[in-house]
């Protein structure tokens, strides 16, 4: 068996973003090695959930910039003004500190806007049809931007099932012993 | 740097200070577990360490781990037990369940349940519990059935205990035969069986809806089928659309050569790639009520969905053929037949049983099997 790929590039290779040598090469490393397989997997489920958390909640971006339009004009009017009060040495009040400030307020503004809490995020894309995926974690149906996932913990190997509306995953829980038989259903 | 600057400079850092900080959750309060007043089981405790909530943009991804520890109250002894877990605010139609079969909890027994679950949601939540846990049934020794059945555990859970009582009969046969060697042997070649069978990643959606756009022509493709000896439906005829790594909508006429009206049948979907390689695909089932296959009548099974399937994390896996198996049967009348031992092939799963003997062997050795073959 070849060497291990380094993580990176098992990544990258999830991703699909290896160039085609190394895509070559890491491709018949892992047709031999469950292990990076497994952790290619995994990548590709993280990829795929980061995805989905990625997701900005409904912005209305035309009326924000105009909204930044309006205050830089108006932090660019105020410096105008405070400009021709002061003497060329009261640099703590330039224009080009107050072009400053109202760049750093916008951009305040922007975080909190996009990381608040927003009502609209609860209407995210609810008329996708759910779809019910395995990855090497567990199963999970999405719908819209939201999932839910069954995790199979503390599993060594796993067997996936597609059965009517269900996919189920079976696998002997490593501290109990137990086997367990996960079942995620989608309407 | 002016003054002003610095103020600003130090909103702005707190203001990303706070965005960055984990949003307070309690776990306790966002799990429900609803056991039914005359349930055979009790619950003793819950323990939800390690369950935690994280901030992503506008979303909120929340890991639960519930370790539940179940009392068996009953005055039968427990084979199998199924949850029904639901989170309506996260998924509206979705639901899941988490099944423990191949039990052997005698009366007054305590027993584990663990439910690991990820939850992705608006950071915006309504009040209640997020995840609501309940009792869908509870299998007992001699096939009795404990619950509400609304996921039909019960079939399940009998058709899991069936296959257990078949598998434990013909492992305790290789032991009064050729004794602990020759079950050392059983369980090492379950183990390399488990190892070698090819683990392919499954996407589904309902309705038959292309998961994916596949880009190649559809066809249809025809069932092949194996003959399952001593089975009392046979499938005669199968086709599914099928188009790259996807496969839609597989449709099985059967004939029930039995003397008894069958009202389910589950038939075994066996996928074979286009070098030959064969995977467990999974199966498609009746309909529920949907099915009432009197003798010598025919009818037909369906599954309005759509399989993509995949590999090394999304490598396509094209279908080249298919194959059908009859896995199992429920009568009118409530009883269940499954497949003889003999008739598996290395390609179809093994049972749960198998595997927890197996698992077994693998970490206390061939003296605990055999332990554990004499409790039955």
């Amino acid at each position: 068996m070849t060497k291990h790929p380094s993580e990176a590039n098992l990544a990258l290779y999830a991703g699909g973003e290896l160039s085609r040598w190394r895509r070559w090469s890491v491709e018949r490393h892992v047709a031999e090695c469950a292990a990076c397989r497994d952790a290619i997997a995994q990548f590709s489920a993280l990829r795929e959930q980061t995805r989905a958390m990625a997701e900005l909640p409904d912005v209305d971006w035309d009326s924000l910039a105009a909204e930044m339009r309006a205050n830089i004009r108006l932090g660019l009017e105020a410096g105008e003004c405070v400009a021709e009060r002061s003497s060329p040495q009261h640099l703590g009040f330039s224009l080009r500190g107050v072009a400053a400030c109202a760049s750093l307020a916008m951009l305040l503004v922007v975080s909190f806007l996009i990381e608040r809490p927003a009502p609209r995020v609860a209407e995210l894309k609810t008329d996708e049809a759910a779809v019910i995926e395995t990855s090497g974690s567990g199963i999970q149906v999405k719908e819209g931007g939201r999932a839910m996932m069954l995790l199979n913990a503390r599993a060594r190997t796993v067997e996936y099932q597609a059965s009517g509306s269900a996919m189920g995953a079976r696998y002997v829980d490593s501290d109990t012993g137990q086997v367990t038989i996960n079942n995620v259903y989608v309407q | 740097m002016s003054m002003c600057s610095k103020w600003i400079t130090a909103a702005f850092a707190g203001a990303m200070a706070l965005s960055a900080q984990d949003v307070p959750f309690d776990p306790h309060s966002s799990i429900e577990i609803k056991l039914p007043p005359d349930s055979p089981v009790a619950l003793l405790s819950t323990n939800v360490r390690d369950s935690g909530a994280t901030p992503r943009g506008g979303a909120m991804v929340i890991d639960l781990h519930m370790a539940l520890s179940l009392r068996n109250s009953d005055s039968r002894t427990i084979r199998g037990i199924t949850l029904l877990v639901t989170a309506q605010e996260v998924t509206a139609g979705g639901k899941a369940s988490v099944a423990v079969p191949s039990l052997n909890v005698a009366p007054g027994q305590a027993f584990p349940v663990r439910i690991d679950l990820r939850l992705l949601r608006p950071l915006q939540a309504g009040a209640g519990p997020l995840v609501q846990v309940s009792l869908d049934g509870v299998l007992f020794e001699g096939l009795d059935f404990y619950g509400p059945n609304r996921l039909n555990s019960r079939r399940s859970m009998t058709v899991w205990e069936m296959e257990a009582e078949r598998d434990r009969k013909y492992f305790k046969s290789v032991l009064a035969s050729s004794g602990p060697e020759g079950l050392q042997r059983e369980m090492l070649n379950s183990l390399a069986r488990q190892d070698e069978r090819p683990h392919i990643d499954v996407r589904m959606s309902r309705g038959g809806r292309s998961v994916t756009s596949v880009g190649e022509p559809e066809r249809m493709a025809r069932f092949a089928f194996l003959k399952m000896p001593g089975s009392p439906v046979e499938a005669i005829d199968g086709w599914a659309e099928v188009a790259g790594n996807e496969a839609r909508t597989p449709t099985i006429q059967v004939l029930n050569r039995s003397s008894r009206p069958v009202r389910y049948v589950e038939i075994g979907w066996i996928v074979k790639d286009r070098q030959g390689r064969e995977f467990l695909a999974g199966s498609v089932p009746a309909a529920e009520g949907d099915l009432l296959l009197p003798p010598g009548q025919t009818g037909r099974v369906l599954q309005d969905t759509a399989l993509r399937f995949s590999r090394n994390a999304g490598e396509p896996v094209p279908i080249g053929g298919m194959t059908g198996f009859v896995s199992h049967v429920e009568f009118a009348d409530g009883r269940v037949w499954v497949p003889r031992r003999e008739a598996l092939s290395a390609v179809m799963a093994p049972s749960p049983e198998e595997q927890r003997l197996a698992d077994l062997y693998r970490t206390k050795g061939v003296g605990a099997v055999v332990e554990e073959l004499r409790k039955y």
